[in-house]
């Protein structure tokens, strides 16, 4: 476990580092996998189903806030359908300003779940998403989950039945305007889906927020069984054919995503747990204290012995000091230690050497503790160090 | 000599500038009631259109079903049901809108008076530099 925690915290070091390039690489990616899959299921034109055509929307969207990928996906799905018929072109048209209307108005930020919903119903994985928004999101991200789900399966219809819905003439398009509105809306399979995925987010957000032990591992499990459970009753009532093997592939993948960010997001000692009980005038309170874990990354102290360091002792003899390109030993601190400012601003306030003597022997026992559980004995390295 | 102080300062002010100045700036300009009042309306009249919309889709893909055996009777219901359906969409999203917007301007206008007591308080320090 602790190994897993030292990845954690390297991890949260990396990304703090690179946050800006790691991203644009997410963005990127998202991005090419989002337009790839709209143009390998309904690529109807060819221009815009290019591969050129995918890799340069995926550039623009990867420096560009996550609004304007969703706005691009929606286009280039127009396009496409446009290009199949301009009365199924319309009506999903129609669809996306009713969801603009009354959802995306107010809260613009969500609208990228529409579309990791939709890539991971296309993946074959559709229980992913609706967990880990449970688990990281709000009970308000029902909504663009909901709107993905009816999306995917709006292209779905459309790949399926293209050439049901090529229609000339007015009266044609009228035709396969009301064809389409009619398949999409009374597609059972759509809103059995629809329905697990909100019972699904719902309760894994309502379990994880509960102040019982491991709630985000209860929570994940629950909300896989509860989705499961939704879509047999529906395969059973309403005679629709969702695979049983979709549902638990992607509800085992769906339960190791939530045990991925449980580590990743709240990582708590369930041992240390304490229950405390006091009042004030107006309250009695019951409090559970839950520990997280703290863990400090060990870090690697590369001692060089080579000719440049005796020379550099005889240079220090001989009177040349510091002056000769080594760092004295409070650079070296400031190098090594990105938080030195704070510990500037702690001697300020009053901070006592002892006190710091005191944390200093503290982090080297806990150095020291961390290395022989890791297998990492810096003490076997240091001899021959020491022996010269 | 650098001061961190003064640098803490402007770095969150720029952040702040770079990220949500202009939209709280512009929000914050506008009295509370005002600006609920603007953005509920504008809310209602876009829930209308899209009422429209849907009601007209939803029309476009039962037209057979609402038009057999149509009376005059079965026309006033089918009205009333959909002026019913679209007063009660307007309540909820009426007293929603007003409620978002509200606690829209009240965050914006406490970030705005955080960056004027800032650009105040890195004048003074200015001040007492020179």
């Amino acid at each position: 476990m602790s190994t897993i925690l030292v990845w954690r915290k390297q991890l949260q070091n990396l990304y703090a580092k690179f946050s800006v390039y790691i991203i644009i690489v997410l963005k990127l990616i998202a991005g090419f996998l989002v337009f790839s899959l709209i143009n390998s299921n309904i690529g109807f034109m060819e221009k815009a189903a290019s591969v050129m055509c995918t890799a340069g929307l995926s550039v623009v969207c990867a420096f560009l806030p996550m609004i304007v990928m969703t706005l691009a996906a929606s286009a280039l799905v127009l396009i496409h359908l446009f290009e199949l018929s301009i009365a199924v072109a319309v009506v999903t048209g129609v669809y996306f300003v009713l969801m603009y209307i009354f959802y995306f108005r107010f809260s613009s930020g969500t609208s990228w779940l529409i579309l990791m919903t939709a890539v991971s119903f296309t993946l074959k994985v559709p229980l992913v998403v609706p967990v880990a928004v449970g688990l990281l999101g709000t009970p308000a991200c029902i909504v663009p989950a909901a709107c993905g789900t009816f999306c995917y399966y709006i292209i779905r219809l459309v790949m399926n039945s293209s050439s049901m819905f090529k229609a000339d003439g007015l009266e044609g398009m009228i035709a396969s305007a009301v064809a389409f509105a009619k398949k999409t809306m009374t597609n059972k399979e759509m809103w059995v889906m629809v329905a697990a995925v909100v019972i699904c987010i719902l309760l894994v957000y309502g379990v994880r927020r509960c102040s019982v032990d491991h709630a985000w591992k209860i929570a994940s499990v629950s909300g896989v069984i509860a989705a499961v459970l939704v879509c047999t009753a529906g395969n059973i009532a309403l005679d629709v054919h969702i695979s049983y093997t979709t549902l638990a592939i992607s509800g085992v993948l769906a339960i190791v995503t939530g045990l991925v960010l449980e580590i990743l997001f709240l990582s708590v000692d369930y041992t240390r747990t304490e229950r405390l009980e006091f009042e004030d005038d107006e309250y009695h309170y019951y409090v559970k204290a839950v520990p997280k874990f703290a863990v400090t990354v060990p870090e690697k102290s590369v001692q060089h012995i080579n000719e440049r360091q005796s020379s550099t002792g005889e240079n220090t003899e001989n009177g040349w000091g510091n002056d000769s390109g080594w760092r004295d030993d409070d650079e070296q601190e400031e190098i090594n230690d990105p938080h030195s400012s704070d510990d500037d601003e702690d001697m300020d306030t009053g901070w006592s050497e002892s006190n710091k003597k005191e944390i200093e022997a503290d982090t080297i026992l806990l150095t020291r503790s961390l290395n022989k559980e890791l297998g990492l004995d810096v003490s076997e390295r240091n001899k021959p160090a020491e022996k010269e | 000599m650098l001061d961190k102080k003064k640098i803490k300062l402007m770095s969150r002010m720029a952040a702040y500038d770079k990220k949500n100045a202009g939209p709280d700036l512009k929000i914050s300009s506008y009295y509370k009631k005002d600006y609920v009042s603007l953005n509920t309306l504008i809310s209602i009249l876009w829930i209308t259109f899209g009422y429209i919309i849907g009601a007209a889709l939803y029309v476009l893909c039962n037209v057979e079903f609402l038009l057999e055996n149509l009376t005059i009777t079965k026309l006033l219901l089918m009205g009333a049901i959909a002026v019913g359906i679209y007063f009660i969409l307007l309540i909820i999203y009426g007293v929603c809108a007003s409620s978002f917007y509200g606690a829209k301007h009240h965050k914006a206008k406490l970030r705005a008076k955080r960056y004027y007591r800032d650009l105040a308080r890195l004048a003074r320090m200015d001040h007492t530099r020179e």
